[in-house]
């Protein structure tokens, strides 16, 4: 095959990686959470996997799919990086074109070892079963980017231009074919919101404006899968090679997007830091350049200045330790917060440890109840979910954050156990609700109450009106045995502002 | 590379239009205005009320049509109000038996069959109560399949071009409470089509008779379909005390919980706005306590009736004796028939009752 078919070849399978990680987004809803294993990018990223398994001290289901890009990059290289993750993709087309940006400000070499540090730390904190930073993994970057983000802020034009269009009339008949046959089915319920879609998109702008500074930016000098696979790569068995006929032209050196064919080397590269994208291959009008097999003569891939030293890897894990240490000592972890409430189940495990950022969760919530947190547990528990219930309920007759969490944080319980599992309980606010506070008459929380024998009883009240007639009102009461905290009363109290009735974590 | 300097380029200049272009409906979309609370009496024309009810209970043949009345402009009524009953159609048809679907067909039959209310080729929706996604239909929160299949349908062998059932429920998506109601798929095997409402067509309406809201956001398909047929549950609710036709078409508003502050005049306002042209009263399975969401086969009784009239008021007033109860007792009832939406009188009207064996 030429060059300029496998470069071909590389982009169509970057394509259809990215397609398919969108259709499984896409496809993957509050009716149908699992829909073609929507979790298949998270599986197949060995970081992941390893530090859940390693903090959440559980055997996660579907580790063997990691192994597979384990063997992969043990095999080509770092195919993963240059071929397949979505995210990689994605910041390559997104990146300027190579013509207008200038070499010469490239961050200096050393710099390639901040995502060995970053992979030390994770590694060393995930063995003390913490995993407080491994949002900066690249799939949860994506998937939480993409959920909290960039399909809401989609939804939310669509459907607000569908709003003005409505507005004529005559317009109805196709509207009404367009809202059903393809804005339902692909966007389904509520418009989703989300406290901190903002944050998350200026983070990936972020990433996507340090482009211009360097191509790969992420996947060069960042990325802590990339460090492990680069590690695993300096051990490939395919590796690119610079043969005798090199004529020193330096084409291959400007087409690499990680910047790692050096001059001064012979045009050779760190197999750490090729993500065999063979673009290089392009360049060489001599043919000098190829990818190929180190068997029989296998040796390690030389260690460079910027690879990552025994103290490296020391600092970072001390690091990482005091790190874990400091985060223990925080009050929301130490004490836990009182409107830091968990979706269903994930009270019954070590939540925090299992649990890595990624969002599915999120994602797939009907009501949109689920919320990332900032602050609310602790650092700890940056981008971990939460229940708000006052922006949507815990569907009652929904388990999906559950049937979609890689890690089992969010525990698999059948409806039926679901329905029984507490996550929090109510609590009336006498002092805003409508009955106790102003004698109006309202039942709403009373009335949604799932639990079959109400959760919420009414009491006769009896309240003395303007005119000072005695007029009797009903008043709400929380019956502590039977409310399992899924919030639906303080979504739907009708008190403006904060809720007169309000879940706390119990 | 840097030689435009600070001068726009094209480039620059068209993404500017283009994003400027796309931020201008969307800010301009954005002005629904909230429901207007305010009672606005002088809308309703109270003398002329009392006339047509002594009227309306004389002769029902004289059924009031805003349509009309030139004092009430700007009215917004489904454009097919039923014909009131002719000649040997009952104004009520209480029928009881076993089988829901055939007592559901005996009490329209005793209406005059659907041919008195669908003319061919029109575009029908029904408005079961499917108010949430907990439990199957025996749980008797939403309506029973059968009924809604049995009218559904009817339509279509009465010329129907097209059924749509729906419905918004408040708690679960409006998809799994359908299938899990059952609703789905019976009304898929009777050849109706399940439609999930759409967000956008929920548009601000004027309510002109409403005696304390005279705005709302309504579901615009429940006011432009031919006609409207009402199928709610009879259950109980701790405050409006049953659940029945009128408290039903709170499954196609917005903010329904705003509508709690005076429950029983609001309702009647959105009777007046709504208008159904057929009311069936499900109470097949009846739910007894712990409404409206239920969830309990204790609270559940079995009274194997359907109550189907033209009348809203006639058929919720009929459907409230099942419980021991009179119109009089149900504030939203009450209330409706006061603005002249129907009567509570059941000795004024004619009433078959049909055991169905």
């Amino acid at each position: 095959m030429s060059a300029r078919s496998w470069v071909r070849m590389r982009r169509a399978v970057q394509a259809v990686f990215l397609l398919l990680y969108l259709i499984l987004f896409v496809g993957a809803n509050s009716r149908y959470p699992h829909r073609f294993g929507a979790d298949l990018f998270t599986r197949f990223d060995p970081l992941l996997m390893i530090t859940a398994t390693v903090a959440g001290r559980v055997w996660v289901a579907g580790l063997w799919l990691a192994g597979l890009v384990l063997l992969l990059t043990l095999l080509f290289g770092r195919v993963w990086c240059g071929w397949l993750c979505p995210l990689g993709t994605l910041l390559e087309w997104l990146s300027p074109r190579r013509k207008t940006r200038s070499r010469r400000s490239a961050p200096p070499q050393g710099w390639r070892r901040i995502k060995y540090v970053i992979l030390f730390f994770l590694l060393t904190a995930a063995l003390l079963g913490s995993q407080s930073l491994i949002w900066l993994d690249p799939i949860t970057i994506l998937h939480r980017t993409v959920a909290t983000a960039f399909w809401p802020a989609l939804q939310y034009t669509v459907t607000e231009a569908e709003r003005f269009f409505y507005q004529f009339r005559f317009l109805w008949g196709p509207l009404d074919w367009i809202h059903h046959r393809v804005l339902y089915p692909l966007f389904q319920g509520v418009q989703p919101t989300f406290s901190l879609g903002l944050v998350m998109a200026l983070l990936f702008a972020g990433l996507v404006l340090l482009e211009r500074w360097a191509e790969r930016f992420w996947c060069r000098y960042l990325c802590p899968l990339g460090g492990l696979l680069g590690l695993l790569s300096k051990l490939a068995l395919l590796r690119r090679e610079v043969s005798e006929g090199c004529v020193e032209c330096a084409r291959c050196a400007q087409h690499c997007p990680t910047d790692t064919i050096d001059a001064s080397r012979h045009y050779q590269s760190d197999p750490a830091e090729c993500i065999v994208c063979v673009e290089c291959l392009i360049g060489c009008r001599v043919e000098a350049v190829g990818f190929r097999w180190q068997l029989p003569r296998w040796r390690m891939a030389e260690w460079r200045e910027y690879d990552p030293t025994r103290r490296t890897l020391l600092t970072a894990a001390g690091a990482s330790a005091v790190g874990a240490v400091l985060l223990a000592i925080e009050p929301g972890v130490t004490q836990g917060t009182a409107t830091l409430i968990r979706p269903p189940g994930a009270n019954l495990v070590d939540f925090s440890a299992r649990c890595i950022r990624c969002g599915a969760c999120l994602r797939v919530c009907p009501t949109q109840g689920l919320q990332p947190s900032l602050w609310e547990g602790g650092v700890a528990n940056l981008w971990t979910p939460r229940l708000v219930p006052r922006l949507g309920p815990c569907s009652f007759s929904c388990n999906a954050c559950g049937q979609v969490c890689p890690t089992g944080a969010i525990l698999r319980l059948s409806l039926a156990e679901k329905r029984s599992t507490a996550i929090g309980l109510a609590r009336v606010d006498r002092d805003r609700c409508l009955p106790w506070a102003y004698g109006v008459a309202c039942i709403v929380c009373e009335e949604v109450c799932p639990i079959a024998a109400k959760a919420i009883r009414l009491e006769e009240l009896e309240v003395q009106t303007v005119d000072g007639e005695t007029q009797r009102l009903q008043a709400p009461r929380v019956i502590k045995e039977r409310c399992i905290g899924c919030g639906l009363c303080e979504y739907q109290c009708p008190v403006s502002g904060e809720a007169a009735i309000r879940v706390f974590r119990s | 590379m840097k030689e435009s300097g600070s001068r726009l380029s094209r480039r620059q200049f068209v993404k500017f239009l283009v994003a400027t272009g796309l931020g201008v409906p969307l800010v301009s979309c954005q002005g629904e205005e909230f429901p207007s609370s305010q009672p606005s009496p002088e809308l309703f024309a109270g003398t002329r009320v009392a006339v047509e009810s002594e009227e309306m209970v004389a002769s029902p043949a004289s059924r009031p049509s805003p349509e009309a009345s030139p004092e009430m402009p700007g009215t917004v009524q489904p454009e097919a109000v039923a014909s009131p009953p002719g000649g040997g159609q009952a104004y009520l048809a209480v029928a009881r038996g076993q089988d829901p679907k055939a007592i559901t067909r005996a009490a329209v039959a005793a209406l005059g069959g659907m041919e008195r209310f669908v003319r061919a080729g029109m575009d029908v929706i029904i408005k079961p109560n499917i108010c949430v996604d907990y439990h199957s239909y025996e749980y008797a929160a939403t309506t029973n399949p059968e009924v809604v299949a049995a009218l559904v349908e009817l339509c279509l062998g009465a010329g129907a071009k097209r059924v749509r059932v729906m419905d918004s429920p408040f708690a679960g998506s409006a998809e799994s409470a359908y299938a899990r109601s059952g609703i789905a798929d019976a009304v898929a095997a009777a050849g109706g089509a399940m439609e999930v409402m759409n967000q956008a067509k929920f548009r601000q309406t004027e309510i002109p008779h409403g005696r304390d809201i005279t705005r709302w956001p309504i579901y615009q398909d429940v006011l432009t379909a031919d006609l409207v047929i009402n199928v709610p549950i009879a259950k109980h609710h701790s405050l409006a005390r049953l659940t029945l036709g009128g408290k039903n078409l709170l499954g196609v508003i917005l903010n329904r919980n705003k509508i709690h502050a005076n429950l029983g005049q609001r309702i009647a306002d959105l009777v007046s706005a709504i208008r159904p042209t057929l009311t069936v009263v499900d109470a097949v399975r009846v739910l007894m306590a712990n409404g409206p969401t239920g969830g309990r086969l204790d609270d559940v009784r079995v009274m194997n009736t359907v109550i189907a009239s033209h009348d809203i008021v006639a058929a919720d007033a009929c459907a409230a004796t099942l419980f021991g109860l009179t119109g009089e007792q149900i504030s939203y009832i009450k209330a409706a028939a006061e603005m002249n939406l129907g009567t509570l009188d059941l000795s004024a009207i004619r009433i078959e009752e049909i055991t169905v064996s």
